[in-house]
């Protein structure tokens, strides 16, 4: 399960989301964000683990995360899943129920949302097809997360339709090195 | 429903209930709370070579901890040996949250709980939560002897004068007809090796006992004995793409083999993880989970099959 060949991971730009997205003008720009968790689990289903610092492998993932192993559940399909990232400002809107589509609000802790980076002040879905950096590290973005039935059923809570549209963004890494939570994320270009 | 996270717990305790019996305390090293759970529920357990189920059948009130109960199979997989021989305290198990496929279902009649050796477990959690509401119920258990019965002394505190037992050794043997014929308007529960599972079975059929209110957990799916698989075609809805199954393989290898993505765990039709739902098909259900009328929408791909071709909504 840890042999690298099995490991199908897309260069992020060369996803078609990212290719479509490249060139094109408009994003926010001038934002300061900041690395706040970072999570990692050995394989599929597993509980995520936080993390006080962590080691980001250009072109692989996270070390000793599910999709830098390759014992993911998506890892047989190729795509961009490197390492994954969400808003904190999302999982605030969960949690106030905003907007009221589901019962009431849904709180989703760090540990629980199944994405390696829980960040604040970055606006993560103007970033495919965008270099930016967290801390010593080079991400860029490929395409953006789309919630799934299997993290629903893993928890149990309805999160399908109030994820949709701010489920994070899937990125790759450029440059590797060592990350930790208050690490400063901005826009490269 | 079928997904569940896995989580890596610790042993705080290991003890014999019986000479052949195993219990086991397991706790989160991190977090206060385990998932909740009831009655009837249990979890898998990650033990080298494969996954195992085993009851909860603590209080599930007490969310700090899970209690399972092991029963050592010598003609078994090897898994239940392993943990007799490795789960001391602190051990660390990978364990996923409980899934119920055996739940009690409201509680408005008289409950009439069956047990046979280690399937007390769920059924102790039953009259546990039967008992906190002052439900009208009453434990049968079985078992060779009081010796060999596990749990028996946390069982009788909970039941006290409810619970009947019926040790072979002492010439006490359940009548599972005269049984039956004193449960009319109750709700039956049973859980124990094929055999007692069989004898109630065949003392339904015979009284005509309605079969809504029989619920019954199985340690092992039904052997099936003489089955002989046949190849047939699978066709995923959403892309239209038709996969071959032959006659030596599962679906769920197929299904594995062109990454359609399905969790599993006890690939052998008890457990639930694989299920999926089918559009249309002539389906040989061979587990021991789902009941009629989920079986005209799913299958659980580990061991079920179809004749010709099958449409999976996937």
């Amino acid at each position: 399960m840890t042999d690298k060949t099995s490991v199908k991971q897309i260069e992020p730009f060369a996803h078609p989301a990212a290719q479509a997205a490249i060139g094109v003008e408009g994003g926010t720009t001038g934002w300061k964000g900041e690395l706040l968790h970072i999570h990692i689990a050995p394989a599929a289903s597993y509980e995520m683990e936080e993390l006080s610092k962590a080691t980001c492998v250009a072109g692989r993932g996270i070390e000793g995360d599910r999709y830098f192993l390759g014992t993911g559940t998506y890892s047989p399909r190729p795509d961009v899943r490197e390492i994954t990232l969400i808003e904190q400002e999302a999982l605030d809107a969960l949690a106030r129920n905003d907007p009221p589509l589901q019962e009431g609000p849904v709180v989703l802790a760090p540990e629980e949302h199944r994405r390696n980076l829980t960040v604040r002040g970055v606006p993560l879905n103007h970033l495919v097809g965008r270099r930016f950096r967290v801390g010593e590290v080079i991400l860029r973005g490929g395409r953006l997360n789309f919630p799934c039935k299997y993290l629903e059923n893993l928890l149990d809570r309805p999160l399908f339709l109030p994820l949709y549209n701010r489920s994070g963004l899937n990125c790759g890494i450029e440059k590797g090195g060592t990350i930790q939570p208050g690490d400063v994320i901005e826009l490269l270009d | 429903m079928s997904d569940r996270l896995i989580m890596k717990l610790r042993v705080v305790g290991a003890k014999l209930t019986t000479p052949d019996v195993l219990v086991l305390d397991l706790r989160h090293p991190k977090r206060p709370a385990l998932p909740a759970w009831t009655a009837g529920a249990h979890v898998d357990v990650m033990v080298p070579g494969g996954v195992r189920q085993y009851s909860l059948w603590g209080d599930p009130e007490d969310r700090s901890r899970y209690r399972i109960a092991v029963k050592r199979e010598t003609a078994g997989r090897g898994g239940s040996k392993w943990l007799h021989e490795h789960a001391t305290e602190g051990l660390e198990l990978h364990v996923s949250a409980p899934r119920n496929h055996f739940d009690l279902d409201g509680q408005v009649r008289p409950c009439v709980l069956v047990a046979g050796g280690i399937g007390i477990t769920p059924i102790f959690a039953m009259a546990r939560a039967l008992a906190a509401v002052g439900a009208d119920f009453t434990l049968h258990y079985c078992a060779r002897s009081a010796a060999e019965a596990p749990l028996l002394d946390d069982v009788r505190s909970v039941c006290g004068d409810r619970l009947t037992t019926w040790f072979s050794q002492e010439g006490r043997r359940l009548d599972v007809n005269a049984l039956l014929a004193q449960s009319a308007g109750a709700e039956l529960y049973v859980c124990g090796p094929l055999g007692l599972t069989a004898a109630v079975e065949t003392a339904i059929d015979a009284q005509g006992f309605p079969v809504e209110r029989y619920h019954r957990e199985h340690f092992a799916a039904p052997s099936g004995a003489g089955f002989v698989p046949e190849a047939f075609e699978a066709i995923i809805a959403s892309t239209g793409r038709t996969l071959h199954v032959p006659a030596h393989r599962t679906l769920l290898e197929v299904l594995r083999d062109n990454h359609v993505v399905r969790g599993s765990s006890c690939e052998i039709g008890v457990c639930g993880s694989c299920e999926c739902d089918y559009l249309s098909g002539d389906v040989i259900h061979r587990d021991a989970v789902l009941g009629l009328k989920a079986r005209g929408a799913r299958l659980m791909p580990c061991v079920s099959r179809a004749r010709g071709v099958l449409i999976l909504n996937l």
